[in-house]
């Protein structure tokens, strides 16, 4: 399926996008001068989801937030390649992509930030975190920035991580349950997405953090 | 309450504490002192059922159980609380949230009900008050940009909305200025009734000032060396750990 976006000058746009099952998706999003996007991908794959998603600033001073909840069971897939082209100057980009991998899982992030060398003023940051809760669940990870302009502020990075040993004892030797204190970690984790969801769409993706 | 006998225990594959022998009983406080290095540390975290620990030999017995056997929340819910050296920082687990979790779990052991929202806010109000912490604690990160003193400070609190009975307290007042310190201490004091027992690690007199020991111990090289009474604090403070080691060696 191919959405696109515009968003025309000076107007805001805000949207979620529950994604289910299996797909693959293609979103081109398109800002004018001052128009502001904050997309928001929520992606709980049976199967393979694949997003393929494109960012055009089209105006000055527009601005542009993607976050992505990813919570990826059994033998599910879900992949982002994401290239967002800061075209024009002055505009401001920012990407938090956080991940919970269960059993044989796996996910792929591929941004790209493009900022030819008369961009500048732009503000462009990229993040992509990720939490391994199993042996065999498998991340592969490359956020990457592409600047040739000097007067610019980009940021990117990327983590692949477990659940912290030192905070489940602490937990744990507060009286905690393991399992409590495992879930309040991953709720801890994916809750800087959570938090900005509509409640029905929270609760769908609560209900795929396994007790 | 708590009987250690010869206990052993090593951190990969180092043994750090090579035969501890301990006896505390109800109501008592014991203070643990000696040189850095010790195995204070790693006799309280094994207490308390840290995994990167291994108990080699000995047994634990507590209240007539096994401690060992115990796995940390069991521990816990039994009364043993550990007031850390370093408390953990826990981002995006509010202090709330996360008491709210620890006393639910208390409770449920016990077979109690939950606490209602307004009955929890209540407790906690009751014994933020011991610790001079304002309610901003509550909705903040689980140590999340505390301050040394806050964190230890934090420590008390949870220590008073859990009601151990037995609190094992590793340098709770280390990192502390003059202020933290009498907040700290006087929480600690606050808390003691008939029935439960401290054991507090310490580098220093001035905490005991605050919660006088019946008894204290001098851990040196994985071992007790020396067990007196609260006089050895200021003995210690003065001359140092030497001369004890060496009345030790010459034995």
């Amino acid at each position: 399926m191919a959405v696109c976006i515009k968003i025309a000058a000076g107007e805001s746009l805000s949207r979620v996008f529950l994604q289910k099952g299996a797909a693959v998706e293609r979103y081109d999003i398109v800002i004018e001068e001052g128009g502001k996007a904050e997309i928001t991908f929520v992606t709980l794959p049976e199967g393979e989801i694949c997003n393929d998603i494109c960012v055009k600033f089209a105006g000055r001073n527009a601005s542009c937030v993607l976050r992505g909840l990813y919570i990826t069971r059994g033998s599910g897939r879900a992949s982002y390649n994401i290239t967002m082209n800061h075209d024009v100057p002055d505009c401001y980009s920012n990407q938090l992509f956080k991940g919970l991998l269960y059993d044989a899982s796996r996910a792929d992030f591929y941004g790209l930030v493009k900022v030819p060398a008369y961009c500048i003023g732009t503000e462009a940051y990229q993040a992509n975190h990720n939490l391994l809760l199993s042996e065999d669940a498998r991340v592969r990870t490359l956020p990457q920035l592409e600047i040739y302009a000097d007067d610019v502020k980009c940021s990117h990075g990327a983590t692949i991580g477990r659940l912290n040993e030192d905070e489940l004892f602490y937990m744990q030797s507060r009286g905690i349950s393991r399992e409590t204190a495992r879930r309040l970690q991953q709720m801890a984790f994916a809750a800087e997405i959570l938090d900005t969801l509509p409640e029905d769409i929270q609760a769908q993706a609560l209900e795929y953090i396994p007790n | 309450m708590l009987q250690i006998k010869d206990l052993h225990a090593s951190v990969a594959d180092r043994e750090i504490l090579k035969g501890i022998n301990l006896s505390i009983g109800r109501g008592e406080v014991h203070a643990i002192m000696g040189p850095n290095g010790a195995g204070k540390s790693t006799l309280s975290g094994v207490l308390a059922g840290k995994s990167a620990y291994s108990v080699t030999s000995g047994s634990v017995t507590y209240n007539g159980k096994d401690l060992l056997e115990m796995s940390p929340e069991e521990r816990s819910w039994a009364g043993v609380f550990l007031g850390f050296q370093y408390p953990t920082e826990i981002p995006g687990v509010t202090n709330a949230a996360f008491l709210k979790a620890a006393v639910a779990e208390h409770r449920k052991s016990k077979g109690l009900p939950d606490l209602s929202a307004a009955e929890l806010m209540r407790l906690f109000r009751e014994k933020m008050a011991v610790v001079e912490m304002d309610k901003s604690f509550l909705s903040r990160g689980v140590n999340v940009g505390f301050s040394g003193g806050e964190k230890k400070r934090n420590e008390i609190f949870q220590m008073a909305v859990l009601e151990p009975q037995l609190a094992l307290l590793d340098e709770t007042d280390s990192g502390l200025d003059v202020d933290a310190l009498r907040i700290v201490g006087n929480g600690i004091n606050s808390l003691r009734t008939a029935d439960n027992s401290f054991v507090v690690i310490t580098h220093y007199q001035r905490l005991l000032d605050y919660i006088v020991p019946d008894f204290i111990h001098v851990l040196y090289d994985g071992r007790i060396i020396k067990s007196a009474g609260k006089e050895l604090a200021l003995e210690i403070e003065e001359k140092g750990y030497d001369w004890i080691i060496k009345e030790a060696e010459n034995k």
